[in-house]
């Protein structure tokens, strides 16, 4: 165990101590070290626990004796050892290049180097993992593989994949079902300043066709908390749009409307059975990707 | 309300500042990327009502801070009403105890009202104070006997007999007051208001007198007549009756001591009178008395009146005196209503310095230098003038109406010399008859000029049947001259003049007629004759507004207290509202 964990410290500063490679490699050293079994589930002959049946689950897997006693569907989870199939989507919009704060790291980069830390992690677990970039089009396309030097090529991809332009993840993401033939895990990492009824369309697809879908919703805390000088005019760095405000005026009005969005975003998750987390960039890597387990 | 620093009043104009700082602050702001900004316009979307309100809430408060902030730093003093001592203050108490205020509303006279008013004017008044008390004389009744002798002015007030001016009375209250250094000054006016009182004019009250008049009370007014005049001529007393609401004839009886001589329906109303046929009396001075049945004002019910009857004038006619006279002068001896003798001399020129003349232009135009020079040095400020001939024309006169009418032929026309003359014989005041508007009967002194000869080829006259009235009056009382009796305001009663043995003239003591209309003024008037700022108020009112205008007090203390109160509800707004 070394003698510190960067999986627990501030994204930041861990990010200050080098590349991708030793960040993430640094991370999910210090995020194994606390877990002593896989934090994935999937469909193995190992059952592990009950869950209950969601839209989509194959009834092949739904606990019979359980609904004859009850009448309640639940649905059996195994320990899955080789065989999941794991695909990270990493939003390069433009917006995800934005930080609140100069200490702070970008969007994109804090979702580069969970997308890394994560695929490790995978990697290690001898699964399947590759890597999608997007922003309005599908940027890099590295299908799952689970040999050696895969992780090389993952961040690799990560790093030539540049700051995008404007979101239209719904569109990136309905070619990317196309892509994603075999069932299996996928992460989505985005700000998710997008059409959320269109995105969720897509991601429901993915669903639909039988894919474990999790989404981490990253925002910058000044995203979160409305701050700045008396009186600026904010523009969106993926469009003309503009507007004047005074943020302390707004501020309390700001933070409510986050608050219900991200509501939003979570209840129309869980409705369809996708996993939905709300991360912000402070938050540490150990801490974001203790929220899969 | 006034303040002590008014100066400071032009810090009001800062009120603008937080609106012209809004209009004129407008910058560009900084320009900052935020890619959230679907959030944010979502935000500002459902608080731009809420934000709009902050904003005209805050801007209105902090216009209000300044406003009250300077207002204080101003020093405003704000009149407070009730109880409490009052500030120093120069106060006159009116009470109008005139004729009018015996009259008697709703079974109480007027005057018990006004001296209970009076008395708490006067007893709310602290040493700090300076008092005085104006009664219908005209005194002004300072407080040099202390509040217990004005106190008891006010107590022993009966309704006078003179009329009180209350224009003047406010007048000269509001010039006294005004002179006193003191912070409070006050005019105290407690009288039935009747509109005959104040309808002459307005009163120049100086600022920062206040003037407080007591309202009359509720209800109608008494219906009131009473005697505006009463004056003896040719044998009959001319009654004049007034009244405040016009109204019926009302009964009127005359007397001579305590014998009634006559009675008459007498008519109220402006130039009207009634006149009443007086017995025959021996000669002298005789009074009399005009009387109506009594009502609710009884000092105009009864006015007195004199007269004198002479004795027969001796009378002599001169050589050209002419015929008419002749003839007109033996019917009055026969009628012994003149005697033989020589007080009176009817001829052409007056000669020597004595003795009375009735004096008729010479029938030959010649000898009309040398009368004019006989009157000159005789001291006759009239002359014939020589050789102009008036035109024709009808005789006018008031003083002898046996004449009036009468037709002129011939005449000359009679000039004022503008000599001899008194102050009081001025040339008009002399005509006792005109033609076509000139003199054509004069009186100077002891002489009496007529325009024409009393011949038929003059005059008319002669023929006429009020050629003998005429010559008697000319010669009993014209040239005699009218017996002096002067009217004057004061306790009904006659006081004669003597000289020497002689009883050579009357005063006859009334009330002033206008006392008679108890109809009060409107506030409308009241304000046009004590000025706009006057208050006319009831009982009730009068209590609490007394001394009220100086008692102020300092609202600074207040006004911080609001400002402090304004900007901890700035503050409120400007974080709570975020």
């Amino acid at each position: 165990m070394p003698a510190t964990r960067l999986d627990l410290l501030d994204p930041a500063d861990v990010a200050r101590l080098g590349g991708i490679e030793i960040v993430a490699a640094g991370v999910v050293e210090g995020f194994l070290a606390g877990l002593h079994r896989s934090p994935f589930r999937g469909f193995s002959v190992e059952f592990t626990e009950h869950r209950a049946y969601q839209p989509g689950d194959e009834l092949r897997y739904l606990d019979w004796r359980i609904l004859a006693r009850s009448d309640r569907l639940f649905v059996k989870q195994f320990e899955e050892e080789t065989n999941l199939r794991a695909m990270i989507l990493v939003d390069a919009s433009r917006s995800m290049a934005w930080r609140g704060a100069p200490e702070r790291l970008t969007k994109r980069a804090y979702a580069d180097r969970l997308a890394a830390a994560l695929a490790l992690i995978l990697l290690r677990q001898r699964d399947a993992t590759g890597l999608v970039t997007f922003d309005e089009e599908v940027r890099q396309v590295i299908p799952a593989r689970v040999k050696a030097g895969q992780w090389t090529r993952l961040v690799r991809g990560l790093l030539d994949t540049p700051d995008g332009h404007g979101t239209a993840a719904h569109a990136a993401l309905q070619r990317l079902t196309a892509l994603l033939a075999r069932r299996g895990l996928v992460v989505l990492l985005s700000d998710l300043l997008f059409d959320r009824e269109l995105a969720l369309a897509a991601l429901r697809y993915l669903r639909h066709r039988g894919h474990q879908v999790i989404v981490f919703h990253l925002m910058d805390p000044a995203e979160v908390e409305l701050a700045g000088p008396p009186e600026v005019r904010f523009t969106d760095p993926e469009s003309p749009a503009s507007v004047v405000v005074r943020p302390r005026e707004l501020a309390r009005a700001y933070a409510a409307t986050v608050q219900r969005e991200v509501a939003a975003w979570r209840t129309a998750c869980r409705r369809h059975g996708i996993a939905y987390h709300h991360v912000q960039t402070d938050l540490p890597f150990g801490m974001a990707l203790r929220l899969l387990t | 309300m006034s303040f002590l620093h008014p100066l400071a009043l032009l810090g009001l104009a800062a009120a603008a500042i937080p609106a012209l700082l809004h209009l004129l602050h407008r910058r560009t702001p900084p320009e900052l990327a935020f890619p959230p900004l679907r959030y944010l316009s979502e935000a500002e979307r459902q608080s731009a009502r809420r934000l709009k309100l902050r904003h005209l809430l805050l801007l209105l408060l902090r216009t209000a801070l300044i406003v009250v902030v300077v207002l204080a730093a101003a020093r405003p003093l704000v009149p407070v009403r009730g109880g409490g001592e009052h500030e120093p203050t120069a106060v006159v108490v009116i009470l109008d105890n005139s004729p009018s205020s015996g009259a008697v509303v709703d079974g109480r006279p007027v005057l018990d009202r006004l001296r209970v008013a009076a008395r708490e004017s006067i007893a709310r008044t602290s040493a700090a104070d300076r008092v005085w008390l104006l009664l219908a004389d005209g005194v002004i009744r300072a407080e040099g006997g202390g509040r217990e002798a004005l106190l008891a002015s006010v107590d022993s007030a009966t309704p006078d007999w003179r009329r009180l001016d209350l224009v003047q009375a406010v007048e000269r209250a509001a010039r006294l007051v005004h002179a006193e250094p003191l912070p409070g000054r006050e005019v105290h006016v407690l009288s039935d208001v009747q509109r005959t009182a104040i309808a002459t004019g307005h009163a120049d009250v100086p600022p920062g007198v206040r003037i407080l008049s007591l309202a009359p009370a509720r209800g109608r007014p008494a219906a009131n007549r009473g005697i505006a005049s009463a004056s003896v001529a040719e044998g009959a007393v001319l009654v004049a009756v007034t009244s405040s609401d016009g109204g019926d004839a009302v009964p009127l009886t005359v007397r001579i001591g305590t014998r009634d001589v006559g009675r008459a329906l007498a008519a109220p109303g402006e130039g009207a009178a009634v006149s009443v046929a007086l017995p025959p009396q021996r000669p002298g001075w005789w009074a009399g008395e005009a009387a109506l049945e009594p009502d609710e004002l009884r000092a105009d019910d009864r006015r007195p009146f004199v007269w004198r009857v002479a004795p027969p004038a001796r009378v002599a006619a001169g050589a050209a005196a002419g015929p008419f006279i002749g003839a007109a002068l033996s019917v009055l001896r026969d009628a012994r209503r003149v005697g033989e003798g020589r007080d009176v001399i009817v001829g052409d020129v007056p000669t020597g310095s004595t003795g009375r003349w009735v004096v008729q232009p010479p029938a030959d135009p010649a000898l009309i230098g040398q009368a004019n020079r006989a009157l000159a040095a005789r001291g006759v400020p009239w002359r014939w003038e020589g050789g102009v001939v008036g035109t024709p024309g009808l005789l006018v006169s008031r003083e002898l109406e046996q004449i009036a009418g009468a037709q002129v032929t011939r005449r000359y026309r009679l000039e004022s010399t503008g000599r001899g003359g008194g102050e009081g014989e001025a040339a008009g005041g002399d005509v006792l008859a005109t033609v076509n508007g000139e003199p054509w009967l004069v009186r100077a002194g002891d002489v009496v000029l007529l325009g024409s000869r009393l011949d038929t080829a003059w005059t008319g006259l002669p023929a006429a049947p009020g050629f003998v009235p005429f010559v008697d009056a000319l010669v009993n009382r014209i040239v005699a001259g009218a017996a002096a009796v002067t009217v004057t305001e004061g306790t009904p009663r006659v006081e004669f003049r003597v000289r020497g043995a002689d009883t050579v003239g009357a005063t006859v003591f009334g009330l002033d007629p206008r006392e008679s209309d108890l109809t009060a003024a409107t506030p409308e008037l009241v304000a046009a004759a004590f000025g706009p700022g006057a208050l006319v108020l009831n009982d009730v009112r009068l209590a609490a507004e007394r001394f009220a205008g100086t008692r102020r007090v300092d609202a600074s203390t207040l006004l911080l207290a609001l400002a402090l109160l304004l900007a901890a509800a700035e503050l409120g707004v400007a974080t709570l509202t975020r």
